[in-house]
């Protein structure tokens, strides 16, 4: 009789403890799941302040080039009734190659005067060179703009491109470069040096991916996208819009 | 009572369950990491699959790269690794939609998984296949947790008194 009684107690006491336990795993998943969710969503809260804070970083003390046209994202050559939008990475490889096929057919066009060509130097490749080139470059070509000579250094840049993955061409070399198209004044050399315009550079950059553009090189004609950029495809495009 | 062939199942899968768990820790990781460095380019990579407007696409991609080293460290350490695989679980699903999304519309992209991505250059190919294939593995270590999220070395362990 006892013992039964004592067996049952046991039993009881371990039911008890049993379900204890259960309830004392149930609030540590409760509060572990409760804290995971509240970190993770600061986590994500402290990713966009760290990237707005890089980005008003990098875009504090904006110059923008007073030659700039297109609410100040391009520069302009000729002045034909065809708009032709080209964004273009002086690092970029497939742009040296669309400048090395095209760039005596938009010398024609230009001189034509069937089109205007607005040329937005856009910085994404960054990584691809060790000093951030692609920035560096994009602010020289701001400044040589400035010095009327956006064209002609634009030409030279990608005649000189450094390959991806190296340390890209140095601020002497950006100069020096300047200097063999006639920007011979200390204007440009302390802008480079200065690094003048290379927020602007990043404003380009965002406000060229606001419109959608994620790559280089994107050629509009007429707003519309060029798909074959070659030299013919590209006439044929300005044909098309002028008619 | 467990007999001794079930005991030894269940210590069989908290094993494969702590490789699991360690194997999704260093994805996450390693994800994370590669985008932490330039969130700007992150947003673009974003950006690039056309599905958020672009001020929404840069939110969304300075924040992934943090929540994927979060997901990581908290798997790493074993902590709330049920919910935490869980959310594993629909970001994985996300991005494979994503990517389907971005291969049906003919979209010529990088996928941005463990690199920044973007739209590709002419002469490359996206490697649409290869990334689904990928994300679907994550998927599967991310449901095998989901299924079984006992594991060793885990700070759940040590909360439940199991060690």
């Amino acid at each position: 009789m006892s013992g039964k009684n004592n067996r049952d107690r046991a039993k009881a006491k371990r039911v008890v403890q049993e379900q204890l336990a259960k309830e004392r795993r149930r609030r540590i998943t409760l509060w572990t799941s409760l804290g995971v969710v509240a970190l993770l969503i600061i986590v994500g809260l402290v990713g966009w302040g760290v990237a707005a804070g890089q980005e008003s970083d990098k875009t504090a003390g904006l110059t923008t080039p007073s030659v700039a046209v297109d609410d100040g994202t391009a520069f302009a050559v000729g002045t034909g009734p065809v708009k032709v939008d080209i964004y273009e990475d002086f690092m970029c490889p497939v742009c040296g190659e669309f400048e090395t096929g095209a760039a005596t057919t938009i010398d024609q066009l230009v001189a034509a005067n069937k089109v205007t060509v607005q040329y937005h130097p856009i910085a994404i490749l960054d990584r691809a060179s060790s000093t951030e080139y692609s920035t560096r470059s994009a602010a020289a070509s701001a400044a040589a703009a400035q010095g009327g000579k956006f064209a002609e250094y634009h030409r030279v840049l990608f005649a000189n491109q450094p390959a991806e993955g190296s340390a890209g061409l140095d601020n002497a070399k950006l100069i020096e470069l300047g200097k063999s198209v006639g920007l011979t004044d200390a204007a440009f050399s302390d802008a480079v040096n200065g690094g003048t315009y290379k927020a602007w550079a990043t404003k380009v950059t965002d406000t060229a991916a606001s419109r959608g553009v994620n790559s280089t090189p994107t050629v509009l004609v007429g707003g519309k996208a060029l798909e074959d950029r070659s030299a013919q495809g590209l006439t044929a495009a300005v044909e098309a819009a002028g008619a | 009572m467990e007999t001794g062939q079930s005991a030894r199942m269940t210590t069989g899968w908290v094993w494969i369950s702590t490789a699991a768990r360690l194997g999704l820790a260093v994805v996450w990781l390693v994800a994370g990491g590669l985008k932490v460095g330039d969130l700007a380019e992150s947003g673009r990579a974003v950006n690039a699959y056309e599905i958020f407007p672009y001020e929404v696409a840069k939110v969304i991609g300075a924040a992934q790269p943090f929540l994927e080293i979060a997901l990581g460290l908290l798997l790493l350490a074993g902590l709330a690794v049920r919910l935490s695989a869980g959310i594993s679980a629909v970001l994985l699903v996300v991005f494979i939609a994503g990517i389907i999304s971005a291969w049906t519309r003919g979209l010529q992209i990088d996928c941005g998984c463990f690199s920044s991505g973007g739209t590709l250059g002419a002469g490359e190919s996206p490697q649409y296949t290869w990334d689904i294939v990928r994300d679907t593995g994550f998927l599967l270590l991310a449901g095998l947790l989901l299924w079984r999220p006992r594991t060793r070395y885990s700070i759940d362990g040590v909360l439940m008194g199991e060690v």
